[in-house]
């Protein structure tokens, strides 16, 4: 893609350097400041809230704050933008309770703005900060509070002198969390018509078909995540100093009344404005406009979502798993480096990767075909980078990093004794790896598969310019109705994409329980 | 004099648990009072209550100082932040984010600048630290992080410091070492400390007065050395591991009391406990004997068999077992020194050559079967 990216008409690029690309910039940096500012400051409230204060329902709230998640950003807006534009419900109520008659005669928020997008965009990214915030409190040394009890802090004092300074790598991760989403959306920039990069590539390769441009644009895009992702690592390694001895038996701080309201309202508000709200909202469009006909598209989407994701799912964790055992009992020193640079793949917006794989296998399409006309047989096309393959193939680069997590953890509980005492019962090495290991791996290979799955069931803008032609999924099919202002024939698919999100997050709730 | 600490009738309850109860205990002004007893005997829960972190149900603690007395009950909760008592913590709970010197400093923000820094610098000259100062706790080993986090806890000069297992991380030759060298500090500061370990040999090193705890209970306090000499119950006399235990039974009670047991009769030796009314119940009693209160008898026929053999500094130490196995009386653990070496299996015969013994009824009765 980079070397693609050299071949960019000079005469498109300096246009659009002359023209928009600055205005992109500028967006693109501005949503992701605002969207990570939102998000802190949703976040690490609600995760204080939740595990140092005697909040009424805090045992509720703790994981349905978490479901969030599960809303794609380009619904909620789809969503809002009904509920709060000048024709909505919201607007029409108040129009009609004051006896206004036009715009001019009050003011209310436009959502299909910058603003309105890093808000709604925030409103299902905070749950990074809140997951990881939340987990740093509960998870520090309750020695080191009380520590700074006896040297004088009262509870208030001891909270922003010990707790919150020990939380600042988890909240650092989390935030470069949400930045890397932040710029690889692109639905939701794009219904609301803010102009960033992500659309840029896909205006430049859809728009102009000027892939050498849009492939610059890409690697644009790709500097800044490249950069987030440096940052990241940074905050990782300061995240040395958790403890073991989860803090769980601390003193709650007891909440006045006044406290107590306003605090449950805030949490209360992002439950509701991140999941709740939206989905009833797509639970009275599935009521009010469902049909048989609706059903049958749903069936034939859906079965290429599921094809691609059962695809992409099944090689991710085959990958996975042979580079985690080749970690494992691979004895070099580089053993590690596969592992990692699979891993970056994950940080990598949708919309570069899928760039990254027409630059790939295009050439090698063209190739090909070169190569039939010569043998004088029939030329096959557009082999990979027009069908699924493509797709699959970048997938797989994709969410390979979440396969890897998955059964590297697995593979981390398994003691290392265990390596070595089958050798010492005369079993070698491979029928070991299949009589001890991947038995013990059973869970974490599932729960591998089953997070890859339901990623691939969501993700939306690698198969928006990957995909063959007249060939949906459940998300390119929802995203095309809420560009066609018509979600209510699609809404039964959206609600399937929120269920699907559902899973890893009841998962994942799952294994911080046990824990 | 008044005591700087005393503790009347303290109980606490965690979770519809007694944890403690009826705890009494005083410390004068710069006494080491250390706590023992086995895990899970409430002695670490002692420790919190008195810092603050755990609430009490019942009695008082009251803490004089050169200002003022802190009474601290049920009605008057005191927050741990008020109660002026410096603590070190297990695992030290140094700050990690916090260089040395500003974890020092962290308990005398309310101080002026000045006064902070001079103060600082006192203590990481006392505490070698000077070099330290601007390392982060990570950067430190086990040794010189102790050394901040007891710097730490001594710069807001609190009235008590408490240390919890403040030896269990170092390595075993440093401890000794260690432990006679922070003892000298607390000394030469007339501080007043309680610390809590489960190891025998640290309390007998680094305390004035030792207080056993079971069960939620004190069950004595005292000098080492009265505690060691007299302790008042098979408990105390058992975690401390004063001996080992020798069955007994009782073949006449009265002022001057006579009973047998395999090794033969015990007479006018043997001293009680003060526990007497035990004796109305004759089951299961012990007497306590030390491993070099035992001598070879050639005129007695051999009673008992080498189970065990371990070197010693001063010889062998030998673990025992009567010969006649199928009576109440059997024993099967009794230490042995001397400087002669005996195989594995060998029969001996010994007899007891303590002027003193002390007799107990043992606390249940899978112990005394062992």
């Amino acid at each position: 893609m980079l070397l693609a990216s050299l071949n960019a008409s000079n005469e498109l690029f300096s246009h659009l350097w002359a023209t928009v690309l600055p205005e992109y910039i500028t967006n693109t940096l501005l949503l992701a400041l605002l969207v990570a500012l939102l998000t802190l400051c949703f976040g690490v409230p609600a995760a204080a809230l939740v595990s140092q204060t005697n909040l009424v329902m805090a045992k509720q709230l703790r994981w349905l704050l978490m479901l969030p998640l599960a809303m794609p950003a380009y619904l909620v807006a789809y969503l809002y933008t009904d509920l709060f534009d000048y024709a909505g419900p919201v607007q029409r109520s108040l129009r009609a309770w004051f006896g206004w008659q036009s715009p001019d005669d009050y003011y209310f928020f436009d959502i299909r703005t910058i603003g309105g997008a890093a808000i709604v965009i925030a409103l299902v990214l905070f749950p990074y900060v809140y997951m990881l915030t939340r987990t740093a409190f509960e998870q520090q040394d309750r020695n080191l509070l009380r520590a700074s009890r006896l040297l004088g802090c009262d509870q208030r004092q001891s909270f922003y002198q010990i707790a919150l300074p020990l939380a600042r790598p988890a909240i650092a991760v989390s935030l470069t969390l949400v930045v890397m989403e932040t710029l690889a959306d692109f639905a939701t920039v794009q219904y609301f018509a803010v102009n960033t990069l992500t659309t840029a590539v896909y205006d430049t390769w859809l728009g102009y078909s000027d892939l050498a441009a849009a492939n610059a644009l890409a690697s644009v895009l790709l500097l800044f995540i490249l950069f987030v992702v440096v940052a990241e690592q940074r905050a990782r390694a300061g995240q040395r100093h958790q403890s073991s001895r989860p803090n769980n038996q601390q003193q709650r701080k007891q909440l006045s009344i006044m406290q107590q309201l306003t605090a449950s309202l805030f949490c209360w508000f992002l439950v509701l404005a991140g999941f709740l709200l939206p989905l009833v909202l797509l639970l009275i469009m599935v009521v009010d406009y469902a049909d048989y006909s609706q059903f049958i598209a749903l069936l034939s989407t859906g079965k290429n979502s599921i094809e691609i994701a059962f695809y992409s799912a099944t090689i991710a964790t085959i990958i996975a798993l042979f580079l985690a055992l080749f970690q494992r009992l691979h004895q070099s020193r580089s053993r590690k480096i596969p592992l990692q640079i699979t891993s970056f793949g994950y940080a990598v917006p949708g919309t570069v990767l899928a760039m990254a794989m027409l630059a790939t296998f295009g050439p090698i399409d063209h190739l090909i075909n070169d190569l039939a006309k010569a043998l004088d047989l029939k030329a096959p096309g557009l082999l990979l980078s027009g069908t699924v393959f493509a797709i699959v193939f970048a997938f797989v680069v994709r969410f390979s990093a979440i396969a890897n997590g998955t059964i590297n953890a697995g593979i981390g509980q398994i003691p290392k004794s265990l390596d070595f005492a089958p050798a010492s019962l005369g079993v070698a090495m491979v029928p070991a790896i299949f009589r001890v290991h991947l038995p013990l791996l059973k869970s974490s290979i599932l729960v591998a598969w089953l997070l890859v799955f339901v990623e691939a069931m969501k993700e939306l803008p690698a198969v928006l310019l990957l995909r063959p032609f007249n060939f949906e999924t459940l998300s390119t099919q929802v995203f095309q109705l809420i560009s066609d202002e018509r979600l209510e024939q699609g809404a039964l698919g959206a609600v399937l994409i929120v269920l699907f999100g559902l899973l890893p997050i009841i998962l994942l709730n799952r294994q911080k329980d046990s824990q | 004099m008044t005591p700087l600490i005393k503790i009347k009738n303290l109980a606490v309850e965690l979770q519809q648990k007694v944890i403690l109860s009826q705890v009494n205990l005083s410390l004068a002004k710069g006494e080491i009072l250390g706590l023992v007893g086995p895990s899970g005997c409430g002695k670490t829960t002692l420790l919190n209550t008195l810092a603050g972190f755990i609430d009490q149900n019942a009695g008082t603690i009251t803490i004089n100082t050169d200002a003022k007395a802190i009474n601290i009950s049920v009605d008057n909760m005191l927050p741990a932040e008020q109660r002026n008592i410096g603590m070190i913590f297990q695992d030290y709970a140094l700050f990690p984010h916090l260089s040395v010197s500003d974890n020092i400093r962290f308990g005398l923000k309310k101080l002026a600048k000045t006064v902070q820094e001079k103060r600082c610098q006192e203590l990481l000259n006392l505490l070698e630290l000077a070099d330290f100062a601007h390392r982060y706790p990570h950067q430190l080993s086990g040794g010189q992080q102790q050394r901040v986090a007891i710097a730490r806890a001594l710069a807001p000069q609190p009235s008590l410091l408490l240390l919890d297992e403040p030896f269990s991380n170092i390595d075993a030759r440093l401890r000794h070492e260690l432990m006679l060298e922070i003892r000298q500090l607390l000394k030469r500061l007339n501080m007043t400390a309680i610390f809590v370990t489960h190891n025998k040999d640290e309390v007998f090193t680094f305390a004035d007065k030792i207080a056993v705890m079971d069960s939620g209970k004190v069950l004595q306090v005292g000098t080492p050395a009265e505690v060691c000499q007299q302790p008042n119950s098979w408990q105390v006399a058992d975690f401390l591991q004063l001996g080992s235990w020798l069955p007994v039974a009782l073949l006449s009670n009265g002022p001057a009391p006579s009973i047998t047991s395999l090794l033969g009769n015990l007479e006018q030796q043997l001293i009680n406990v003060g526990n007497v009314s035990l004796l109305d119940d004759s089951r299961h009693l012990q007497v306590l004997v030390q491993a070099n209160a035992m001598s070879l008898s050639p005129t007695t026929s051999n009673n008992v068999i080498v189970e065990h053999i371990s070197v010693t500094e001063q010889g062998y130490h030998y673990l025992l077992r009567s010969i006649i196995q199928d009576s109440p009386l059997a024993f099967r653990q009794l230490s042995f020194n001397s400087r002669e070496l005996f195989a594995l299996g060998t029969e001996l015969a010994i007899k007891i050559t303590a002027e003193h013994l002390l007799l107990y009824q043992a606390a249940n009765e899978t112990r005394n079967a062992e």
